[in-house]
């Protein structure tokens, strides 16, 4: 059983240096950010507690996963098995507690740690036995696979449109694009199996220009009810709507070209800083989006040839 | 033709291929077996250009990949993509505008069902049939009969004859030496990344049985079962 904690920090540790982090930097890094959003978090919304024991309970029921403990089965004895679960469960919610109890939310650290223990004893199937539709078979694969892995947060995002319009709150509703355009993004976070390059026939340049295209045509698709409704309810600001719009267009190529600049390695830290850099001080695009292009057609002519 | 002239392949220290030299021509299907580990893999990934390699591999096409049909070992799918969607993809890559899947679908596939959710074999399929609509001229199946069940395996045979009639190269690996026979007009014998053997047709029997000769020896003695 420590062997496999120890492995498990090994893993972790190599993730941290692929990533282009010294792992005690990466540990560090992690505990700032975090604390630093709880605290924002708790500042700024009202039941944070609760979204906040959500949050920590969805990282657990990642380890539920029916495959994997399978797999876990198979390797322990029943005892240690579930040792394992309840101790990896708790690690993963040890950061929440110790907040939580920060904050004097007893109930919700008690339920918390309650519910923690209670999952190391389930198991869930990830696989679903029916497909969720999408209206973008026709260009996978970014926009589908990300669109049924987040479908329920867009769907957040419409129905804040629909508050932000019964509240008359315009930045609501603008708020609710930037999410849109953020679910977008993070479509664009992992990079796929080289093989699924490859198999394109194109040029390095008409490649990237390609999935360009796929990507603002099928974003344009999600944020089209968001910009439709806040045009019709608040025409006195629809230039700010299309403002916003064609800044997150802007953004989103600028991801995708992010993306392809590493490729087929993930993006590395200096990548990701520069990409946040550029998303946070938009006048530095002038240099950051010819830099993610100049280097994802370097690193897609290695493939297409 | 696909023309392979002293092709080597390192991993760090760890030599995998060494000084290859091979041709394949129109029309001809070629059999590559060897051992685990012995480097038919990576020599599958040179020819596609997805490994980087000394040597020259030298095509009749400008940039032999844009026609080439790479049916990998353990093909890769996203977990939340259907089959259709997977076929999709492969013909957007190549420009296939207009394709009727179901019509297509020989394997009969549940093409609307998350292709992660497949059996290794009807993977195997659907990797097949993806390359298969592309219309490609040049084929490599990694292992095309691995986990494919015995009436697939039929039809997997039957497509290689056929499309050997239409004047396509392909390039098999397997470790079932009776499929290779039924479909090979050569095999190519690898062994620690050197090509040892190369067969035609008729003395295929006779590889069969040096191989067996060579793999077995007394290595069952070894084993002491009682």
């Amino acid at each position: 059983m420590k062997y496999y904690f120890r492995l498990q920090f090994a893993m972790l540790n190599r993730t941290l240096k692929d990533f282009g982090l010294v792992p005690f930097f990466g540990y560090l890094l992690a505990a700032v950010a975090f604390v630093g959003l709880s605290i924002l978090l708790f500042s700024k919304i009202g039941l944070a507690e609760y979204l906040y024991d959500l949050m920590a309970m969805s990282l657990v029921l990642k380890l539920s996963q029916t495959r994997r403990n399978d797999f876990l089965k198979s390797c322990f004895p029943n005892k240690a098995y579930f040792r394992i679960r309840i101790l990896e469960n708790l690690i993963i919610s040890l950061p929440f507690l110790m907040f939580l109890t920060y904050q004097n939310c007893i109930i919700s650290a008690a339920s918390l740690s309650g519910a923690s223990v209670i999952l190391a004893f389930l198991n869930f199937e990830n696989r679903l036995s029916f497909t969720i539709p999408t209206p973008f078979y026709k260009w996978p694969f970014e926009f589908i696979v990300g669109f049924r892995n987040t479908f329920f947060v867009i769907f957040v995002a419409y129905f804040l449109v629909v508050m932000a319009i019964s509240a008359g709150n315009f930045n609501l509703g603008i708020f609710a694009m930037i999410l849109v355009f953020l679910i977008c993004f993070s479509f664009y976070s992992k990079p796929e199996d080289q093989f699924y390059v490859w198999v394109f026939s194109s040029g390095a340049g008409r490649f990237l220009f390609y999935k360009i295209k796929i990507a603002l045509l099928s974003s344009s698709l999600l944020v089209f009810p968001v910009v439709a409704s806040l045009c019709f309810f608040f025409p006195e600001n629809m230039v700010m709507v299309f403002a916003f719009l064609g800044i997150g267009y802007l953004y989103l190529a600028t991801v995708v070209m992010a993306k392809y600049s590493a490729f087929p390695e993930p993006m590395n830290l200096p990548q990701g800083f520069l990409l946040v850099a550029g998303l946070w001080f938009p006048p530095l695009l002038a240099g950051v989006i010819p830099y993610f292009y100049g280097r994802s057609i370097n690193r897609l002519r290695e493939i297409l040839g | 033709m696909i023309n392979i002239e002293n092709l080597s392949k390192s991993f760090g220290n760890l030599q995998v291929l060494t000084n290859v030299n091979l041709v394949f021509e129109k029309g001809r299907v070629y059999g590559i077996v060897g051992e685990n580990g012995s480097g038919k893999t990576t020599l599958f990934r040179c020819i596609a250009g997805l490994e980087k390699h000394r040597g020259t591999i030298k095509s009749d096409f400008e940039k032999l990949k844009n026609h080439l049909g790479f049916l990998q070992t353990d093909p890769y799918f996203f977990a939340k993509i259907t089959g259709r969607e997977y076929l999709q993809l492969f013909c957007n890559a190549r420009n296939i505008r207009e394709n009727d899947f179901d019509a297509k679908n020989i394997f009969e596939l549940p093409l609307n069902q998350y292709a992660a959710t497949y059996s290794t074999g009807m993977k195997k399929k659907l990797a097949l049939s993806a390359i298969l609509l592309q219309n490609n001229d040049v084929f490599i199946l990694d292992e095309p009969f691995n986990g494919v069940d015995i009436q697939s395996n039929i039809l997997i045979t039957e497509i290689i004859n056929k499309l050997k009639s239409l004047q396509k190269t392909i390039i098999i690996s397997s470790h079932i030496f009776s499929t290779l026979n039924d479909t090979c007009d050569e095999i190519h014998l690898l062994k620690e990344g050197v090509f040892v053997k190369h067969v035609f047709k008729e003395k295929f029997w006779q590889l069969e049985q040096e191989m067996k000769e060579i793999t077995i020896s007394n290595k069952i003695e070894k084993l002491g079962l009682k």
